[in-house]
């Protein structure tokens, strides 16, 4: 077990790529942590890093208080398994398992039977003398994973573990993955290009784009309290609404309409441009005339069973004070099945104030909570929330 | 920034002991392939001979074998006959033949398939000198099969026709290549596109050129390239034939055999190779430019 | 179609007639000319087969009187056998060579990155096509004099060796490139070194492909007639392959039970290694040559 730091950890590729840029990160002992964010964004360059498979071109890499930067593969007391699996085809499902300790030096009887011991905790005792080739996907994921159990490592780490399961397998890996972690308690970096793997598995996350990890935090911090556009945007089964308007003393100024601010928001100068995040689970479709509400037509419902998410497209004739309607403004709302309008529908928006937030239209990143006063610092909780539960739709 | 710990390989290799991997079989190559391509430039411009006084003390005679080559009726007779003998073995023949072959071969039995794939590639395998013979007693004067299939007896094949005995040698010889490039070929092309293009009625000459065609192309190229290249310098016509009979089989490698070895004249035999060489050269960089151009169209 | 016809009861459903008809005839054609090629193809193949168990054998294709004469005439023959031996010696160096070489510089080649290395793979299979044929006959007579290795064996087997290892390294190397390198790095994640990861993993999964290349290159030595014709000069020293040749062009009439006998015998390795290939790994192009 270990805690793994990067401490200005770089990698720059011979081509000018910077894929790591300088990061630093403290992943506790025991943690199940993901590495999340867009095909690009450095997560698997990062996660090879560690593993030793690419070079740190600066910065320091450390397991517990041991450097390991520098350190061959095999030195740094890591197993990973690999998107694809990587099972030796010629090998039976033991020899795959035993493999670690096969270089290790141990006899083949005794890492036979150690492999017998760990494939039987994953369920594979029957599979014993099969090749790769004639397991299903599910059986390849649990052979890798005993191979990178056999040697007891430190850390483990997970290229995209669930990519190569079909849907319906994929759910069920995800308990039996963060089950198998928290049995093992072997601090565990996974790597996932999706924000609900991420969500429902890790402890902590860290979310990157472009080399730079834009947000580290647990699920729940990282899904209410996305640190700037880019992670409201990426995190959630619907992206959050990023509607751009401006400060005024009365509210927002959005498409037209005035609405409130977001609670625990700084005091800004009026006409200062932001950027208004809401969640659709936290938009609510109201009446037209409903004070604070946004107005516009129902443009699509897409039903997601328990729920529907509703498009409406902002603004029209009845745009007080005869401001010029804005056109491409879309509020998405997730609305409980049954009480989704029609499509065409002319309905209100308005956003859940406690749980919605405010971010500088020119940075991106958020304002809400961060100003005037209020004291609390980014990843400390929910704002205002009283029984805000994560609400993950897979 | 210098670091020297992790290679970065997936093996772990690292550049020095690649570099050593490489190495004895560029050594190798460099020897007895790249040396003696180099070599025959120099010999070309040299008048030197296996033997007699131009074998102790060969000296420079500049381009007056080339001078002479392109003087020469039987050379430029050689040239003639090896083109003939590319597009007629090589170009029609084994491409021709090698395509229908895997054509046919998709829509037969796995049985016959087997069969027949076999027969030809036996016909592949079989050592150079074996074959040549074979094909000799088949067009032999006296008792020959073929006389006696056509009830032709003393009629001689290799005297009376012998180009077209050794381009129809070595297609035969040869179109195992070309079938099993094509066939390979063939299965790559996705069942769904040729499904699309029948949905849109196209018929069999429409999906072959819209669909087929296109994925086959580089095949094409590539197999026309290669073979065409192992024909220009292909040697077992000569056993044949050995260029005869009166030159009128002596394509360029038996040209330069008889030449070279047969009357000693190495350095025209030098010349003459690289001629040859040349020739390959343009071949190749033909066939480049038109992989290139495909390459930017897709 | 059918439909709208006032039922003239008898109308069968599917194609009419006339279609089945031509589908028919085509079909038939089309095995005609299937028949054709497989006795073009087999024709003078079926020689080798029928006229070394001929007590009289002839040039015709006939069926066999059966005898085995013919084989001890081989085996009393003082060149025959010694040629298959040195065909052997010299295949199977050559093999050697071509495989180990040829495996350790194309795994290199696939996994560490240099500069211009497709353009120099791609430049050297060319000229391995235009040299290792006649071109460069000359200049390869003259150099294996120089260096004293004319008439010798291994003078053959290098040249041969040179002559096929740009198409043994451009295949394998395709070969390699087609391996997920997962393999390796999860072997080096586990702590393999550089060469447990050759022995352990990549030897194992690229059997295939050197199976392949081994017989390669096995067939073109055993069957190479240009390079121990030119380079070697000793009778004792020919391959099978020189002896074949010089069976049935030096001395008056050839003797056919002879040579059929010995055909058939220098064949036979060649058909047996292929079946072993086919029958193992299944003779397919390994995306070794496309586009």
């Amino acid at each position: 077990m270990a805690r793994i730091i990067l401490d200005t950890l770089s990698k720059q590729y011979p081509n000018g790529v910077l894929a790591v840029d300088a990061l630093d990160l403290t992943i506790a002992d025991g943690e199940f942590f993901a590495l999340l964010g867009p095909s690009g964004c450095g997560k698997t360059t990062l996660l090879r890093t560690v593993a030793g498979l690419e070079n740190a071109t600066g910065g320091r890499l450390l397991s517990d208080d041991r450097d390991v930067t520098h350190l061959p593969p095999g030195k740094r007391d890591i197993a990973m398994v690999f998107q694809d699996y990587a099972l030796f085809p010629h090998m039976d499902v033991a020899d795959n398992i035993a493999y670690p300790l096969r270089i290790r030096g141990e006899h083949r009887t005794q890492r036979r039977a150690k492999a017998l011991e760990t494939g039987t905790g994953l369920g594979l005792e029957n599979l014993m003398d099969r090749r790769p080739g004639q397991l299903s996907g599910g059986q390849q994921q649990r052979v890798a994973l005993a191979r990178a159990m056999a040697c007891q490592p430190s850390v483990f780490l997970f290229d995209e573990p669930l990519s190569n399961l079909d849907a319906r397998l994929r759910l069920e890996a995800r308990t039996f993955l963060k089950k198998l972690q928290k049995d093992l308690g072997v601090t565990t970096i996974f790597v996932t290009h999706d924000q609900a793997e991420a969500l429902a598995m890790a402890d902590r996350m860290a979310v990157m784009e472009l080399g730079k990890i834009r947000q580290v935090g647990t699920p729940a911090e990282v899904f209410h309290r996305p640190a700037n556009t880019f992670v409201a945007n990426f995190i959630g089964s619907a992206p959050m609404n990023l509607l751009a308007g401006e400060t005024a003393d009365d509210g927002l100024r959005i498409g037209g309409f005035t609405v409130p601010f977001p609670h625990d928001s700084p005091r800004l100068p009026p006409g200062t441009p932001v950027t208004l995040g809401a969640r659709p689970e936290y938009v609510d479709v109201v009446g037209t005339s409903t004070p604070g509400a946004m107005a516009g037509t129902v443009t699509i419902v897409e039903y997601l069973g328990a729920t529907a998410l509703v498009s409406v497209q902002i603004g029209d004739e009845r745009v007080p004070d005869g401001a010029d309607p804005v056109l491409g403004l879309t509020v998405q709302a997730m609305v409980a099945e049954g009480t989704e309008p029609q499509i065409g529908a002319r309905i209100g928006v308005t956003h859940q104030p406690n749980r919605s937030l405010l971010y500088a239209a020119d940075t991106g990143d958020l304002v809400s909570g961060t100003g005037s006063g209020t004291g609390s610092g980014t990843g400390s909780g929910i704002p205002g929330s009283t029984a805000a539960t994560v609400s993950t739709t897979p | 920034m210098p670091r020297t710990a992790v290679a970065t390989d997936a093996a772990g290799l690292g550049r020095a002991r690649a570099g050593g991997f490489v190495a004895p079989a560029l050594v190798l190559v460099g020897l007895f392939l790249v040396f003696p391509a180099l070599w025959t430039i120099y010999l070309g411009l040299t008048d030197y001979r296996l033997t007699g006084l131009a074998a102790a003390a060969p000296k420079m005679v500049g381009l007056q074998n080339f001078r002479d080559a392109l003087a020469d009726r039987f050379f430029l007779n050689s040239l003639w006959l090896t083109l003939i003998y590319v597009a007629g073995s090589a170009i029609i023949g084994q491409t021709v033949l090698g395509f229908a072959l895997a054509w046919m071969m998709q829509k037969v039995r796995p049985s016959v398939r087997g069969v027949v794939e076999t027969v030809v590639l036996l016909a592949w395998l079989l050592p150079g000198s074996v074959v040549s013979f074979l094909w000799w007693a088949m067009l032999n004067r006296r008792d020959g099969t073929l006389n006696a299939l056509l009830d032709t007896p003393g009629y001689n094949w290799l005297i009376q026709h012998p180009m077209l005995s050794i381009i129809v040698f070595n297609t035969w010889r040869g179109t195992a290549f070309s079938m099993m490039l094509f066939s390979a070929a063939l299965q790559a092309v996705p069942p769904s596109q040729l499904e699309s293009a029948r949905m849109a009625g196209a018929n069999g000459a429409q999906q072959f050129r819209d669909v087929v065609f296109p994925h086959i192309r580089g095949h094409v190229l590539t197999n026309t390239l290669l073979i065409s290249l192992w024909t220009f310098n292909d040697f077992s016509p000569y056993l044949l034939t050995a260029g005869g009979p009166n030159h009128k089989s002596e394509i360029l490698p038996a040209f330069i055999y008889n030449r070279a070895i047969g009357t000693g004249e190495l350095g025209y035999g030098a010349a003459i190779s690289l001629i040859m060489l040349v020739i390959n050269l343009i071949i190749a960089l033909l066939y480049l430019t038109l992989l290139r151009t495909r390459k930017v169209k897709t | 179609m059918t439909a709208t016809a006032a039922r003239p009861a008898a109308v069968p459903l599917g194609p009419p007639p006339s279609m089945v008809v031509k589908k028919f005839v085509s079909r038939v054609l089309f095995y005609v000319v299937i028949a054709l090629l497989l006795v073009f193809f087999m024709l003078p193949m079926l020689w080798i087969v029928l006229a070394p168990f001929d007590a009289s054998p002839s040039l015709t294709i006939k069926l066999p009187d059966f005898s085995t004469g013919n084989f001890s005439e081989l085996w009393h023959n003082p060149y025959a056998l010694r040629s298959l031996l040195n065909a052997l010696i010299i295949s199977l160096g050559t093999m050697a060579l071509v495989l180990v070489f040829g495996a350790l510089a194309s795994y290199a080649l696939s996994r560490v990155r240099v500069p211009g290395r497709d353009a120099l793979l791609y430049a050297l299979l060319l000229l391995s096509s235009i040299v290792s044929g006649t071109a460069a006959m000359v200049p390869i007579f003259l150099l294996m004099t120089n260096v004293h290795l004319i008439d010798s064996q291994l003078g053959v087997v290098l040249v041969m060796t040179g002559g096929l290892l740009p198409a043994a390294i451009f295949i394998l190397k395709d070969f390699m490139d087609a391996t997920p390198r997962s393999y390796e790095e999860s072997a080096k994640v586990f702590g393999a070194s550089p060469l447990q990861i050759l022995r352990h993993v990549v030897i194992p999964i690229a059997r295939p492909g050197l199976a392949t290349i081994a017989v390669w290159a096995l067939v073109n030595a055993w069957g190479n007639f240009l390079v121990p014709f030119i380079l070697l000069r000793s009778a004792d020293k020919y391959p099978a392959a020189v002896v074949m040749y010089t069976f049935y062009t030096e001395g008056g009439q050839p003797k056919l039970g002879l040579i059929s006998a010995f055909s058939l015998m220098y064949s036979i390795p060649v058909v047996i290694a292929y079946l072993v290939v086919s029958r193992r790994y299944g003779f397919r192009f390994h995306g070794g040559i496309k586009s």
